[in-house]
């Protein structure tokens, strides 16, 4: 008991000092962490993208060069195409797979009977494979498969076709992509979900009362308190789609990076392709920032902020012994 | 009385947007929004159908795995077959059990995923906690830190990373792929940290404050206190986890080379091999094998058979922790209130 009274009067600092200790030791392995796996990759590779490569062995690099970076957009006439692909891919998916698995998160929300069988089938694609078991499936065209049974009776081609070849197409496309994105969208629906399950019954009753129909509470009280999940939904299937193992950019990054043994032009590439990545989520934040739903909770800790003036802060100090 | 209501609102409404013709499409849905009975059923199939129909789309490949790695060669190539095999062939998984040479490989499979989960959800939770609670220097870029790890594809920083590793001699060992996630990297390590941040964020404060008037010190608080409360979340990083470095093969690969230290998923690669392979080629895998009978052919039956034998730990570990986890992450409230 001594002990610790004397280890106690050492260590005597103020609330806040201590309390910033204890969160910093909580973090300490996060920044070990970032020592360790984090700082030192990143910086290789950036160091490793913008100079010369002299040796393979040993990773011998000197100067300071841009010439990977002109190769990339200049010299290589794959890099830019397939990049595009990519993109153009990741940005039809995205909104669907967002659309999708929000339209599944209510639906399973709902009051149904057999609700816990219906939510461990809609987890069965990601737990079959985000590897090599599922790209076997797809290779085998079972996605096709799935579509071949529905075709014909949900959409009427010879309708459409009086609207034309580019509505035509642009329908075809969507229905080719839908069933790879319902696959791949079993984590998005569990984040949907624990969104809409965090949502308290009582603002719907309240906005039941104001006589809202379902459509109108749907977007006035579902869609903004999902909004801060919406967000994360929207980076994460990004980032996903992007990092994905199937994706053919990677493919082409990591062939210069480890079969040819160009490791400068690789982490080149690899940057070009992150800063891209990096520049959409922070566009997606600034969109978002602006429509999302603060919690009240928020609201109340920017009130307290402001009046800091009466906080215990402030206070003059006591002693208690 | 309620159409006077509605005029009301709709008059005290100073931003009157609506043109005439949207103001009529709305009383008319809300008139017949107030007819229950019938619309309610109408409706209530309608739900049903759409999501049955939705099911069925998630369910199929696990359909057509099962169908599939029961069909004799003969099946397979029939035309008239689609789902129900003439004959039920477990044959299929004995051989590409034999194939994959299971036993090796799933233990290696099991440590390391065991062993990964493990890490991610103490260091995660442990990191998460901190993040949550306490305010200190630099939090802010240390929480930029947490988001750019997971922004960044693992792909484009393997190249240091593999140095990395091979300056601390630890490739060819399971350390490269256990190791970090002690301290909140590895696997989607980040997307966890992320995750228990916001769990933790909504446990009411009084419940430490309660703890440390007990005279209970921070760690022993968080112990004993906080984190068995986060037992759902727990859940749901574990089963996430477990599912990810089960699937896993892209990082698995490239540190360990040794064979006899490889993994499961892999290993379907080699029934797709023999499956694509000659037909003498195929006859002489099989006498290796020990199964000369001609009927046993290597097909796309077998390769079915060996994708759900790899999958087959993961369904079971489902099956078992669904209950939790299902609970689980619609407790953890990752809106942030």
């Amino acid at each position: 008991m001594k002990e610790k009274k004397k280890k106690k009067k050492i260590f005597k600092m103020d609330l806040h000092k201590r309390n910033s200790l204890k969160g910093l030791v909580f973090v300490t392995p996060f920044i070990i962490g970032i020592a360790l796996f984090f700082i030192y990759p990143i910086y290789m590779s950036l160091r490793l993208s913008i100079s010369e490569q002299v040796a393979i062995v040993g990773m011998k690099m000197q100067g300071f060069t841009f010439e990977h970076f002109v190769r990339a957009f200049v010299v290589d006439t794959e890099f830019v195409p397939t990049f595009v692909a990519v993109v153009r891919q990741t940005l039809t998916k995205f909104p669907l797979t967002i659309v999708l698995s929000l339209i599944i998160a209510v639906l399973l929300n709902r009051d149904i009977k057999c609700r816990g069988l219906f939510r461990v089938i809609f987890f069965i694609p990601f737990l079959l494979g985000s590897g090599e078991v599922m790209q076997q499936l797809l290779n085998q065209g079972v996605d096709r498969a799935v579509l071949n049974i529905m075709d014909g009776k949900l959409i009427p081609y010879n309708v459409l076709s009086y609207f034309g070849d580019t509505i035509m197409n642009a329908v075809q496309t969507v229905f080719g992509l839908l069933v790879t994105v319902l696959w791949g969208s079993g984590v998005q629906i569990l984040l949907f979900l624990s969104g809409l399950q965090s949502i308290s019954p009582a603002l719907y009753e309240a906005a039941k009362i104001d006589g809202a129909t379902e459509w109108e509470i749907f977007w006035k009280v579902t869609v903004p308190m999902i909004s801060p999940m919406l967000l994360l939904n929207i980076v994460y299937t990004v980032v996903n789609s992007f990092t994905d193992i199937s994706n053919p950019l990677l493919a082409y990054i990591q062939k210069y990076g480890f079969a040819d043994a160009e490791f400068s032009y690789g982490s080149a590439l690899g940057w070009i392709y992150f800063a891209f990545i990096g520049v959409l989520v922070a566009i997606i934040f600034a969109i978002m920032q602006k429509y999302m739903h603060t919690s009240e909770v928020e609201e109340v800790k920017k009130r307290e902020r402001k009046h800091r003036v009466f906080t215990i802060e402030k206070a003059p100090k006591r002693t208690f012994e | 009385m309620s159409v006077n209501t509605e005029s009301l609102q709709l008059k005290k409404r100073p931003n009157a947007l609506l043109s005439n013709l949207q103001l009529r499409w709305k009383l008319f849905t809300r008139k017949y929004a107030n007819l229950t009975g019938a619309k309610h059923i109408v409706v209530r199939i309608a739900m049903y159908l759409l999501i049955i129909g939705l099911a069925f789309v998630f369910l199929y490949p696990f359909l057509y795995m099962i169908a599939t790695s029961l069909m004799s060669n003969s099946d397979l190539n029939s035309s008239s077959v689609h789902w129900l095999p003439t004959e039920i062939k477990f044959e299929n998984y004995a051989i590409a059990l034999q194939l994959m040479d299971i036993s090796r490989f799933v233990k290696n499979s099991l440590f390391v995923t065991v062993a990964a989960s493990f890490g991610h959800i103490m260091a995660c939770s442990f990191i998460g906690y901190g993040f949550a609670r306490y305010n200190f220097p630099l939090k802010n870029i240390l929480f930029g830190c947490v988001l750019l790890a997971f922004i960044v594809p693992t792909q484009t920083i393997i190249i240091p990373l593999y140095m990395t590793y091979s300056n601390l001699k630890w490739l060819d060992t399971y350390l490269p792929l256990i190791v970090p996630t002690f301290f909140g990297f590895g696997l989607r390590g980040a997307l966890y940290v992320f995750l228990f941040r916001q769990f933790y964020l909504t446990v009411p404060k009084s419940l430490e404050e309660a703890a440390r008037i007990d005279g209970c010190g921070f760690m022993m608080t968080y112990w004993r206190i906080v984190f068995p409360l986060a037992k759902a979340t727990l859940v749901v990083a574990l089963v996430l986890s477990v599912v990810w470095h089960w699937n896993d093969f892209y990082e698995s690969s490239l540190y360990i080379s040794t064979p006899s230290m490889g993994f499961l998923p892999p290993r379907l690669t080699t029934i797709i091999t023999a499956a694509n392979a000659l037909p003498e080629q195929q006859a002489e895998m099989l006498r290796q094998l020990g199964l000369e009978d001609g009927e046993d052919t290597l097909n796309n039956a077998v390769v079915m058979a060996g994708a759900l034998i790899i999958s087959a730990p993961i369904l079971v570990f489902f099956a078992f922790a669904q209950r939790q986890f299902m609970q689980g992450i619609e407790r953890t409230g990752i809106t942030g209130e």
